[in-house]
């Protein structure tokens, strides 16, 4: 029970993060969906499954965060391109803030209990 | 080339549009899209594609069960799919209303039929439209239309060509003879139909019923 309990609350975490990773990935250049969601599961612990990252994206367009457009690939069909907009740069430089104080003060409690 | 991962990758794509169902139609197309785009990219890096990679690729996106419970906490859907699939009277009403109103009462019980039937959330547009469509009066027009030509065919008539040089009537049939076999064998395919059209509409009805609940379990 308390196990369960934990297992979501760790999937609720990499959830309401998961949307900064990605606008951060998107910080410096544009990116395809592919692109983006392979440069995610990279990193060990964030994507479990890489189809939730697309209901994200799909989000993050409607909430004017990001913006997409299509571009001619030379592999194959085109493809649509993600751009942060002026909002998600704001949200995600509020979020960079926020998660630096909150990360330290977690930090500060859980390696103290650790140790 | 080996269909098999087509097929695979047909039948995934199709699973997460069942699974998408409840979630607007924009944001699923959008969603189905990009997957698919996904798919067709990871493919195209591959050197010589095997079912195994195939499957490898569908395994690292996920369970469309996943996907679409994770479209639905994004967009603020319920969390599950709703309930209306359990049919309860609206659909119960609907159908007999809609093969048999007309009898009970001509015009106004399959009406009522209708209404029940585009209220209810257990069918899609498509399937509301059907079972409007075929046929409009249910069972009652059939019957309607079975005693009216019943009763038409006992008053006979003629059919004929007319000669274009004299302006005279050519080649008269009179519909009593034999020669109008084709004609009545045409009006009884025909009112069969209409007779069976309600009933095969109402056994779709109800197919669609029983569909969706299991869609939802897969």
């Amino acid at each position: 029970m308390v196990a369960v309990k934990q297992e979501a609350l760790l999937a609720q975490m990499r959830k309401g993060t998961l949307q900064y990773c990605v606008l951060a990935l998107l910080s410096d250049e544009e990116r395809y969906g592919f692109d983006l969601v392979r440069s995610l599961a990279e990193t060990d612990g964030m994507v479990t499954s890489e189809g939730t990252i697309y209901p994200l994206l799909s989000r993050l367009r409607r909430d004017g965060l990001v913006e997409t457009t299509w571009r001619e690939s030379t592999s194959g069909p085109p493809r649509r391109y993600y751009r942060l907009t002026a909002a998600g740069r704001a949200a995600l430089d509020a979020f960079r803030g926020e998660w630096g104080r909150f990360r330290d003060a977690v930090d500060h409690f859980v390696e103290r209990k650790a140790g | 080339m080996s269909t098999a991962p087509d097929k695979l990758v047909e039948r995934y794509l199709k699973h997460l549009e069942v699974e998408l169902d409840d979630v607007p139609r924009d944001r699923r197309r959008e969603i189905v899209d990009e997957i698919a785009g996904h798919i067709a990219e990871a493919r195209a890096g591959l050197e010589h594609e095997t079912e195994a990679d195939v499957r490898n690729i569908l395994d690292g996106l996920g369970d469309p069960a996943e996907i679409a419970a994770e479209a639905r906490e994004r967009f603020e859907l319920p969390a599950s799919r709703p309930a209306p699939y359990k049919a309860g009277w609206m659909e119960v009403g609907a159908l007999v209303l809609l093969l048999i109103g007309g009898l009970i009462v001509p015009l106004f019980g399959w009406l009522i039929g209708v209404v029940l039937l585009w209220l209810s959330n257990a069918w899609n547009v498509r399937d509301k439209i059907i079972g409007t469509i075929f046929v409009p009066g249910g069972l009652g027009l059939s019957l309607f239309l079975l005693f009216f030509t019943a009763s038409a065919s006992f008053s006979g008539g003629s059919i004929c060509d007319v000669d274009p040089s004299t302006g005279q009537d050519v080649n008269c049939i009179d519909s009593s003879t034999s020669s109008t076999d084709f004609f009545d064998v045409m009006k009884i395919v025909l009112l069969v139909a209409i007779v069976i059209a309600p009933l095969v509409t109402t056994a779709y009805l109800t197919y669609r019923l029983r569909r969706r609940p299991a869609a939802a379990m897969a």
